[in-house]
């Protein structure tokens, strides 16, 4: 029964953290123009960027979680998420891909480590980072760095209509033609990630005039091997190639 | 066509450059203006507000004119509210802005009769309709032609030859403009002053383009392929091509003057009190394009390249037309320079 068809209690929401930046948070908190119809629609019964209090418990009918899972005692609270709610969205790169996070996969954890905090490490119970869908189930992806607002307006949309999400899926190519941007990478031979990238920030990087950087994340089924040689044929260094690729999607790419 | 409006007009004449800016300029009262400008990158087709922006030199655009302004990238075609007495829907008011697209090359103007054809046809879409009449084309022949220019193997150019469906075509004869009012509503709205041209003047637009003819550098077989691409639609260049090369990423299909495809979707902000529908261009390279109930009938990327070279260069089942007006665009924009024609040349072999 959709909510909005006259039924008296709102659907149950939460807003969940692991590790990240939490813009993905501000960005909802952020959402300008709908939130007082967001939290009128929804019942936010946890969300810490919104509400100080809040019951983690559950049930949900709507978990927005963002954030790689970086420690044990995440894990253990996504499962428990995963198993109080009745749909649940990965929200932004770091959830969906490993994101910034996920940058230290490309090493050994110890060796990181030193490098970053030195000493003490002994106190440290980061382990290697996960993506939501390696510990539980996901219903949808709403990607971003951090989410477009159409993303993210459709992932509840979807909970109050009972249907399901249909979440952008398409390169940042189509975004920046339907926007009449002037193609960087053919122009201007620009390393651009937009080919490979999934939209939703409407072509936001190259309308000022930047070369995407890959922030959504790749789209599925990318072009990867190609848009790597196109790279090379630009004069790009191997390693220059593979920062570009591992910025976003470290963890996607190591497998 | 009434008696007082045919005599006495010039429905051709030749102008100078200056006269030709000042009866142009003399539209902008009644006619929004878009023309090509700039011209150190890339021109653009946009809204002018004098002659002199418009840049009558420029060879190609990225997007095509017929498409960004006769069908709209993004727009609202439906908005409804859910009330407690069901929905009610309301309909966007029609554009009715006269406009001038000014400056469209024998090729773009080809591609706005071929999306005629599918906006036109037998289901009319009332805001293509109402933008196609309210929008005068003045055609533009072209004066250059670019290495990925391939118009004249498939009768598009590079000198406009249809005779209808646009309103008045330019010439730029050197010191001179050949300015000839094709449409009624354009000879009945327009008057031409200057000198009518005389058989030496059409005798140097001839030699013009023979001149023009000259300078092309696409060559292959435009006639034949379709048995070949019925023969073999596994030909292994299509699957090299789009292993190798192809990102999937659009870009082809988005500047293509003349793909129509386009999506319809709901845009719902979570008070839900006014969905928007919404019309944007669709690509069909993308993965989900072909996604439907139970499967994708294009899952693997050769079969979405194919759709496209296929599509361009034959299909002429559909609207009884190629599908490609050879304005090279596809060829010019694709990051890794995938080329419809040497796929073509390759499969012909």
């Amino acid at each position: 029964m959709p909510f909005f068809s006259g039924e008296k209690r709102k659907p149950r929401a939460g807003f969940f953290k692991f590790s990240c930046c939490t813009g993905c948070g501000f960005e909802l908190a952020y959402f300008q123009r709908s939130l007082e119809d967001t939290l009128k629609s929804f019942d936010f019964t946890f969300f810490r960027l919104a509400y100080s209090s809040g019951a983690l418990e559950g049930p949900f009918d709507l978990a927005l979680v963002e954030g790689t899972v970086t420690e044990p005692h995440q894990a253990v609270e996504l499962k428990r998420i995963r198993e109080n709610s009745a749909v649940l969205y990965a929200v932004g790169s770091c959830a969906i891909a490993g994101g910034i996070p996920a940058i230290k996969a490309g090493g050994r954890e110890l060796e990181i480590e030193k490098r970053v905090y030195q000493k003490k490490l002994y106190r440290l119970t980061s382990m290697r980072p996960s993506v939501l869908s390696d510990y539980v189930k996901v219903d949808g992806c709403v990607r971003g760095c951090p989410p477009g607002r159409r993303d993210l307006e459709e992932a509840l949309v979807s909970i109050l209509l009972h249907r399901r999400p249909e979440f952008i899926e398409y390169s940042v190519c189509v975004e920046c033609k339907l926007r009449g941007n002037i193609c960087l990478l053919v122009d201007e031979g620009l390393p651009c990630m937009g080919p490979v990238t999934n939209a939703g920030c409407g072509a936001l990087c190259p309308a000022c005039h930047r070369a995407c950087y890959s922030c959504f994340g790749l789209m599925s089924r990318a072009n990867i091997p190609a848009l790597k040689n196109k790279f090379r044929e630009l004069g790009l260094s191997g390693e220059e190639i593979e920062r570009r690729f591992t910025l976003f999607d470290a963890l996607r790419l190591k497998k | 066509m009434n008696g007082e409006n045919t005599f006495q007009k010039n429905y051709e004449a030749l102008i100078s450059r200056e006269l030709l800016a000042a009866w142009v300029e003399g539209f902008k009262e009644n006619f929004r203006l878009i023309g090509p400008a700039g011209g150190k990158g890339e021109a653009e087709f946009r809204e002018v507000f004098s002659f002199n922006e418009i840049n009558l030199d420029y060879q190609s655009t990225m997007l095509p004119p017929g498409k960004t302004f006769l069908l709209k990238p993004v727009e609202e075609i439906l908005s409804f509210n859910i009330t407690p007495g069901g929905p009610v829907a309301e309909e966007p008011p029609l554009p009715d802005r006269k406009r001038i697209l000014f400056g469209v090359h024998a090729c773009d103007t080809h591609a706005i009769l071929y999306l005629d054809k599918v906006f036109l046809g037998v289901f009319p879409d009332p805001f293509y309709r109402a933008r196609r009449e309210n929008t005068f084309i003045f055609s533009l022949n072209c004066k250059t032609v670019s290495g990925l220019c391939f118009c004249h193997l498939v009768g598009t150019g590079p000198f406009l030859k249809a005779q209808s469906g646009y309103d008045v075509l330019l010439t730029d004869m050197g010191s001179e403009f050949l300015v000839e009012l094709k449409s009624v509503r354009a000879k009945k709205i327009f008057s031409l002053e200057g000198r009518p041209p005389e058989g030496r003047d059409l005798e140097k637009k001839k030699e013009l383009e023979l001149e023009l003819l000259k300078n092309f550098r696409k060559d292959f077989k435009a006639d034949g392929l379709r048995e070949v691409f019925l023969s073999r639609p596994d030909h292994p260049v299509l699957k090299e091509t789009a292993e190798g090369r192809c990102l999937s990423c659009g870009n082809c299909v988005m500047v293509c003057p003349t793909c129509f495809c386009h999506d319809i979707y709901d845009e719902a902000g979570v008070s839900l009190a006014r969905i928007k529908r919404m019309r944007r261009w669709d690509a069909c390279q993308d993965y989900f394009f072909a996604k439907v109930h139970g499967g994708n009938f294009r899952e693997e990327r050769q079969a979405r390249l194919r759709q496209f070279v296929f599509h361009k260069l034959d299909y002429e089942g559909q609207f009884g037309v190629k599908g490609t007006v050879g304005c090279g665009r596809c060829i010019r924009w694709c990051p890794t320079g995938i080329d419809l024609t040497e796929i073509a040349k390759e499969m012909m072999k």
